[in-house]
This record gives structure tokens, C-alpha cells and sequence, in this order.
């Protein structure tokens, strides 16, 4: 695929790297899910948003709008919810899938609490935001550069941290309404 | 496997409503290849199903839900789709379109178009879901508003991310410009649409979908794609698109004020004194709490606003558009904003369309100020202008069709029939339809755009910014250095004949690709190279690439559209424009003493269309040429066409 790539991590193996997240600005996203689009095109492609590892949550009446992705925690709970260790770091430290041990049973879509996690519909295995290996794409066709790639050190930890705090902000509303 | 062409779900839906089956049926491969989709593919299946026979709110009248290539693609925007049918406002040719995330989700569910055919004994919503489609029970929805039906549907299937399309009470009750909403805050607004649907017992149409889409040559497509996004980021747009995101299209209120067409006092002039107060910068400044997109949308005219106190004080609500902010302000002279964001939720809950909404109760207002009604024909209402009261509470009687609301709710034609006296002198439409926020006075070709408009006097079709708000660069590149001048005044019908029936091609593909006016119509990017470029590598469809065939798809469109309303008596006599924009000289403001000419714009079109000019009605030759000889032959049969 032809597409630009630019910012981003080290493809190769071994080479040393940080850790690297993607964090959300949430004042910028305007809800157009154009990121699930460009995730799905990247992994299946096919346009299909269900498939994506981005999803965008909302709650219009509430106005809420938030691009929800693996946030590639420390201590992740996906990992430690799955019973076939189907989740591991990969070369890169990125949390990855294997998909030969994932048995699609879901555990580790009821264990993360940011929704970083889904059962793809049609492979019915877990799928995951993998960072496209270096370059998103949900980075990419984000008109409103709303998502981008931090790495996760001091700064970039805060930025992410930002983009948590919004979602536990927004998921305080709704549970406050609710 | 499949159907042949890809970018397109494959299946369409023939439901039966009186039997309450649902048919799935394979795509027409000649449907996409001629008509490509939307309005082009409606028009083909609306002239087979429908014509002179068809009373609108019978069951013989059918509703297409249409999506196009384009829906769902990730071009920017692609979130478009749209109904049609027979419109209970007009009797014509009608089409709606709305942004918004439901026709995508429509084609992922497996569907690219939805025929709804008869009427159902009991309110049912349609329920689609994955390549298969269901009618289940309303009942418990009929008589609610339509964010509570969206809400009830989501609930129902426990899947909030199910997208609708639903109507409110007015178009259960039989108002005759009831919409449909899509999600909370887009709506398929113009042309009674959502009646048509409520005269069907349908009270929503919702869909959920993992199915996906397919490109002919996915890396190719993408290219073309980032192409077209690129011309978007050119910064020959910048400021536009910098206006659409921060304003939205409420930034046309000052801008069209300037000009003097900002439709005020039912249409009387053109230049609101008080337009200052219902604008961009208040709305930015006080009200609008965040930025919205339709799906897959790089431009973002969409916001979300908050009242926060007083009477008026809600939740967060999509904001309203330009025309909303005109016809219940402006048109009603009325500058309390507030109540403009009200009365517009109001509409959008119940269901019904704001511009005939406004302009009706405008009109009423007009009739009240000139003594043809009083308070006895309103039951006690006092309609002055800008009387933000009886406004409220016409909204309501409009929508149950309780008292003076009965009479509204057939909108100004057929009210002023029945009012009688001079009330007709008021009563700005044009085929039934109330006029949108232009005015051809002071935008020639405005009138024109009006008077040859498929659905009536909407903007929609083919409106020019290109004189307007002046894009030299594209006059000269689209019709020539030569004719620069004339087409860049915009006082002047000159060349606008030309202007339009390239503009109204243009709009046809893009209200059957489905994408939006934004991008096309203003700023104006997109044009047909456009397709060109993008349908061959999404669709397989190499014919797509040819120029001459995209422009000939164009006017097939154009042409079957305008051969339905023949059909159904239209001719030259009826396009035409309200007494008020073609003999009333503009009063006020900076386009102070403009009339439209009309006649001389209206010759010019029809040559350039191939019509007749004393009829309108279309040469056989050109239809020859399009490959419309069934036209030809049923117009034929009917005693309409001519040998020229
Ligand atoms: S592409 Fe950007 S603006 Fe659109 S939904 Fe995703 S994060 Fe939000
Ligand atoms: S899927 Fe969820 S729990 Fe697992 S690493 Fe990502 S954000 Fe953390």
C-alpha cells in the first residue's frame, strides 16, 4: 500500500525503542470515525468499522465523542485475563494477539476497562490496535489530528494520561446520568 | 460470487408491507452502471413503480432508501444517503438527503438501496442486520418523538451502536412536509418524505452491519482518494474550510446578508437589519460547545450547541443549519436566537422539515399583517411578525394538526387555496414547495435554479456559488476566459443558463454517488473528474473513467428526473417562480431593485438541455442519446412528445 508514512517507530527488529501509545486529544475529534475506516482498510482491507481496532464511542445526547484504542498499559488486564496467553509483548513491545492461541472467548474484552479490546465479527478472535507496526493509519486519516503517537516516556505518559482522564470523565458522566 | 461491481453491498430490500415480507434481491448491474446510485438509481426504479396513477399517501406510492458507491468508502464525506419517492407537498419528484452515519451502516448491514412498498396494518420499524432484514412492531413507538424511537431501538436490539432513520408525530399525522431523522440531529428534511413513510405505518428504518465493503483495486482507490483530499487541503480553500469547521454553514447568514438575499419577512426584501443577532459569531461565541462530523468527513460543519439557562435551556443538540436560523428568524423577523435553537429541536423531534415549517408560519404572519386572517381564523393566536409565542406554539398545532396547525400543515400552496382572496400573492413556492434561503433577485440565478428544480423552489440541485461568492479560477477553468465576465456578475442572466445545467449535471452524480454539497457546491472542489478518478479503481466500472460517459450518466439523470415530473403535467408553464421573486423589484438592501429574468435564463437552459422551449419538455434526440427511448415511448404513448 502507497500510502505516506512518516513520524512514527522503528520497523526493524532489535532495534532499540521506546514504548510507544497512541493517545487521543478528545477537544479534536469530531466523531467522524474515519479512523475506524483507515483501521480496518489497514488490517482487513475492506471498509468495515466493525472490524476496526479504533472504536469511536457516543452518547450524542450527552455529547460525547471519544475515539477509544489500546492504550498498551504496564500491567495490562487483557493479559492477565487471557487464558491461553494469547497476549504478549511482541518484538517491538507492542501487545499483540496471537491469534493461533486466541480462543475468541472474550475474557479480555470484559477485562479492559478502556474498551481497548473487541472480538473481530468475522475471525471471532480478539483484535487489537498494534500500532500498524510503526505508522498508524487511524493517525494518518485523522483530518482533525485528533490521534497521534506518543511515546511512553515523561510526556508522552502525560499525554496519554490526558486523554484517560477525559474517558474516565466522560464514562463518570454517563455512569452519573445513568 | 457477489455482485459484479464492487463499492456496493450487492442486495437490495423489496419489502412488501402489506404482507409483511421482505424480499432480498441482487443488484441491478445496469441500475449502477447507468445511474450509478441515489437519486440516479431512484429515478430509474421510481419512473418503472410510480407515475400519473399514484396518489402519494396511498400505498401504491413507494419509498426508496438509496445510498450510492461513495456511502461508506471513506471519501471525504461519505457519509451521504437519501429517500425519494412521490412527494405529498409537491405531487412531484422527491428527494431528500442527510448525512449522518446511517447509510453506511446501511451497506454494511449488506442493503445499497430499500423499496418500501405498500402499507403496513400495524406500525412496524424495519430491522437490518448483517445481509438480513426484519419487520418488527412499533407499536409502542408510534406517537413518539424521534429521539426517544432512536433511543427505544437501541435499547431493543441492546446495541447502541445501531444507527435509524425515524419519523416523529408529524409525519404519523399526515403533516405534509414531515421528515426523517437520522440519528438525533440529521435530517432528510425537504418534500414530505417522512409522511410518505408514516402513510406507510413505518415509523423507523434501523440498521447494524459487520459485512463490510470491498474495493475493485483498494491501493488504486486509496490513491485516487488522497487525490481528492488533497484538492480539499489545497489553500485555495483554506479560508472556506476554515469558515465550515468554526461556523459551520451558520457563517452564510452574514454572508448572504451582505449580499442582500437573506430571505426576510416572508421574502418581502432581501437584508435583514437585526441579522447580527441570529448569526455566526453569537452562535460561536455563546452557544456552540463542540464540532461535529458525518461520517468519514475531513470538512466538519456540523456543531453541537448548548443553552444553558433560561426558558430555552437544554442538553447538548446539534446545532441548526442556515436555513433554520433563517426561516424562523429572518423570514419571521425574529432575532431572539434562542428561540431559533428551539424551535428548530422542536422540528427535529417531531419530525418535520424547518424550512416549510418557518416559511409557512412566515407566510401566515404576512397574511395576518395585510388583514386577509385574524384572530378568529387563528384560534386567538396573534401571528405579528416575530411574535416568538405563537411561533412555539404553531410548531406544536402544526405537528398534531390541531386547528389554525391543520391549515399550516398542508404548507402555502395548499393553505392558500383555501384561505383564498389575495393570500396566493404570498405564498412563496414553486411546485409546492416553500423556497429554501436564496432569493433570485438578487442572485439571478437563483431563479432559475428554482424554476427548474426537480422537487421545487430548493436550492439543492443546482445552486452556483460561483458568482455568488466568486471562484475566478473555476469560472475560467469550467466555461472559459471569454465568459468570465459575464458569469462572475451576479446581477447579470447571462451565460447562468449554462452556469446551471452544468451545475444541476454536476449535482446529479453527486446526489448519486452520494456525497455532499459541502466540497462540491461550496467551496466548490469537486467536480467531474472527480468521478472520473475514484469510481473506476472503487467499483470496477472502467466505463466510469471516460469522461463523456460520466457527463452522459449526468444527463440521463437529469433528464429521467425531469421526464417523472412530465409525466405528471410539468411543463415550461409550471417552471416558474412565486409572483413575490419574479414582479416584486427587491425593496431593500444592497440588491435593492433586482428582478430575476427569468424568461431569457429559462431559454437558454432548455437549449443547453435539449428541451423544447415552449414546452420544456425534452427532444427526442436527446433522449436517443442518453439511451432513455422508454422515456421517449411512454411520453410518447401519452400524447407529450413532439416530433421537432
Ligand atoms: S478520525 Fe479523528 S476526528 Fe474522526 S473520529 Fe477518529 S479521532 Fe475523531
Ligand atoms: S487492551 Fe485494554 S487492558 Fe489491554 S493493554 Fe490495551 S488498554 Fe490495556
Amino acid at each position: 500500500m502507497d500510502r505516506k508514512r512518516e513520524a512514527g517507530i522503528p520497523k526493524k527488529k532489535g532495534s532499540s525503542i521506546l514504548k510507544k501509545a497512541l493517545a487521543i486529544d478528545n477537544s479534536r475529534c469530531t466523531g467522524c470515525r474515519n479512523c475506524e475506516l483507515a483501521c480496518s482498510v489497514e488490517h482487513t482491507q475492506t471498509f468495515n468499522p466493525r472490524r476496526s481496532r479504533i472504536q469511536v464511542l457516543k452518547k450524542e445526547k450527552r455529547d460525547i465523542i471519544m475515539p477509544v484504542v489500546c492504550l498498551q498499559c504496564e500491567n495490562p488486564l487483557c493479559q492477565e485475563a487471557c487464558p491461553t496467553g494469547a497476549i504478549h509483548r511482541n518484538e517491538e513491545e507492542i501487545l499483540t494477539v496471537n491469534p493461533n492461541s486466541c480462543i475468541g472467548c472474550g475474557n479480555c474484552v470484559n477485562a479492559c476497562i478502556y474498551g481497548g479490546i473487541a472480538i473481530d465479527p468475522i475471525t471471532l478472535k480478539a483484535i487489537k490496535c498494534d500500532l500498524c507496526g510503526g505508522n498508524p493509519a487511524c493517525v494518518e486519516a485523522c483530518e482533525y489530528d485528533a490521534i497521534s503517537v506518543v511515546t511512553l516516556d515523561g510526556d508522552g505518559l502525560r499525554e496519554r494520561a490526558q486523554g484517560v482522564g477525559d474517558l474516565a470523565k466522560k464514562y463518570g458522566l454517563v455512569r452519573e446520568e445513568a | 460470487m457477489g455482485f459484479r461491481y464492487k463499492g456496493y453491498a450487492g442486495k437490495y430490500l423489496d419489502v412488501d408491507l402489506d404482507k409483511g415480507k421482505v424480499h432480498i434481491k441482487d443488484m441491478e448491474e445496469e441500475w449502477a452502471l447507468l445511474y450509478l446510485g441515489g437519486t440516479g438509481i431512484s429515478s430509474k426504479i421510481l419512473w418503472d413503480r410510480t407515475g400519473p396513477e399514484t396518489h402519494p399517501l396511498s400505498p401504491d406510492n413507494i419509498l426508496i432508501v438509496g445510498t450510492g458507491p461513495l456511502t461508506g468508502s471513506m471519501f471525504s464525506p461519505s457519509g451521504r444517503f437519501m429517500f425519494s419517492g412521490m412527494s405529498p407537498q409537491t405531487g412531484i419528484w422527491a428527494e431528500s438527503h442527510s448525512g449522518g452515519f446511517f447509510g453506511p451502516e446501511m451497506k454494511y448491514a449488506g442493503f445499497d438501496f430499500i423499496i418500501l412498498n405498500g402499507r403496513s396494518p400495524n406500525p412496524v420499524y424495519l430491522y437490518l442486520n448483517d445481509g438480513d432484514a426484519e419487520l418488527k412492531d412499533a407499536s409502542d413507538m408510534w406517537g413518539r418523538e424521534t429521539d426517544t424511537t432512536t433511543d427505544m431501538i437501541r435499547e431493543q436490539h441492546k446495541d447502541p451502536s445501531i444507527e435509524t432513520a425515524t419519523i416523529g408525530p408529524a409525519g404519523e399525522n399526515g403533516v405534509l412536509y414531515g421528515c426523517i431523522i437520522v440519528d438525533y440531529y440529521r435530517a432528510a428534511g425537504r418534500t414530505g418524505l417522512g409522511t410518505v413513510m408514516g402513510s406507510k405505518n413505518v415509523k423507523a428504518i434501523a440498521a447494524s452491519g459487520a459485512l463490510g465493503l470491498e474495493a475493485h483495486d483498494m491501493d488504486a482507490y486509496l490513491e485516487a482518494n488522497e487525490e481528492e483530499l488533497a484538492k480539499v487541503n489545497d489553500e485555495l480553500w483554506e479560508s472556506s474550510i476554515a469558515s465550515l469547521r468554526k461556523y459551520g454553514t451558520t457563517d452564510l447568514v452574514a454572508m448572504i446578508n451582505e449580499i442582500g438575499r437573506l430571505p426576510t419577512k416572508n421574502h418581502w426584501t432581501g437584508f435583514y437589519e437585526d441579522a447580527d443577532d441570529i448569526g455566526p459569531e453569537v452562535i460561536a461565541n455563546k452557544y456552540r460547545i463542540n464540532q461535529e462530523a458525518c461520517y468519514g468527513c475531513g470538512i466538519g460543519c456540523k456543531y453541537v450547541f448548548r443553552v444553558k439557562e433560561g426558558r430555552f435551556s437544554r442538553g447538548p443538540t446539534g446545532g441548526p443549519e442556515y436555513e433554520t436560523l433563517m426561516a424562523f428568524g429572518s423570514n419571521c423577523l425574529n432575532n431572539d436566537i434562542e428561540s431559533i435553537f428551539h424551535l428548530g429541536t422542536r422540528c427535529d423531534l417531531l419530525g418535520m422539515d424547518t424550512i416549510s415549517a418557518g416559511k409557512t408560519i412566515g407566510f401566515a404572519m404576512e397574511l395576518w399583517e395585510k388583514g386577509i386572517i385574524d384572530e378568529e381564523d387563528t384560534g386567538g393566536l396573534d401571528l405579528s411578525w416575530g411574535n416568538v409565542d405563537a411561533m412555539i406554539q404553531l410548531v406544536e398545532m402544526i405537528a398534531s394538526r390541531e386547528g389554525f396547525g391543520e391549515l399550516l400543515s398542508k404548507g402555502t400552496r395548499q393553505a392558500a387555496k383555501a384561505i383564498g382572496n389575495d393570500a396566493w400573492k404570498y405564498a412563496v413556492h414553486v411546485k409546492g414547495l416553500e423556497a429554501s434561503g436564496q432569493d433570485p433577485r438578487a442572485h439571478q440565478s437563483v431563479g432559475l435554479t428554482y424554476a427548474t428544480n426537480v422537487r421545487g423552489a430548493d436550492h439543492l440541485r443546482s445552486l452556483s456559488s460561483l458568482e455568488e461568492l466568486g471562484y475566478p479560477e473555476v469560472i475560467n477553468a469550467r466555461f472559459g476566459k471569454e465568459k468570465f465576465e459575464e458569469i462572475s456578475k451576479i446581477t447579470s442572466p447571462v451565460h447562468k443558463g449554462e452556469v446551471i445545467k452544468d451545475i444541476e449535471d454536476l449535482y446529479a452524480l453527486v446526489d448519486s454517488a452520494v456525497i455532499c454539497k459541502y466540497g462540491t457546491m461550496w467551496p466548490p472542489i469537486y467536480y467531474f473528474d472527480t468521478f472520473t478518478n475514484v469510481i473506476p479503481p472503487l467499483t470496477g466500472m472502467s466505463q466510469w473513467g471516460d469522461p463523456e460517459f460520466v457527463r452522459t450518466a449526468a444527463e440521463r439523470i437529469c433528464h429521467l428526473r425531469r421526464a417523472y415530473n412530465h409525466r405528471l403535467g410539468i411543463t415550461r408553464e409550471q417552471e416558474t417562480l412565486p409572483r413575490r421573486l419574479l414582479k416584486e423589484p427587491m425593496p431593500t438592501g444592497p440588491a435593492k431593485g433586482g428582478l430575476p429574468d427569468l424568461d431569457y435564463m429559462l431559454d437558454e437552459y432548455y437549449e443547453l438541455r435539449g428541451c423544447d422551449k415552449e414546452t420544456g419538455l425534452p427532444k427526442k434526440d436527446k433522449l436517443r442519446e442518453l439511451g432513455l427511448e422508454y422515456v421517449y415511448h411512454d411520453l410518447a404513448r401519452r400524447g407529450m412528445m413532439q416530433s421537432y
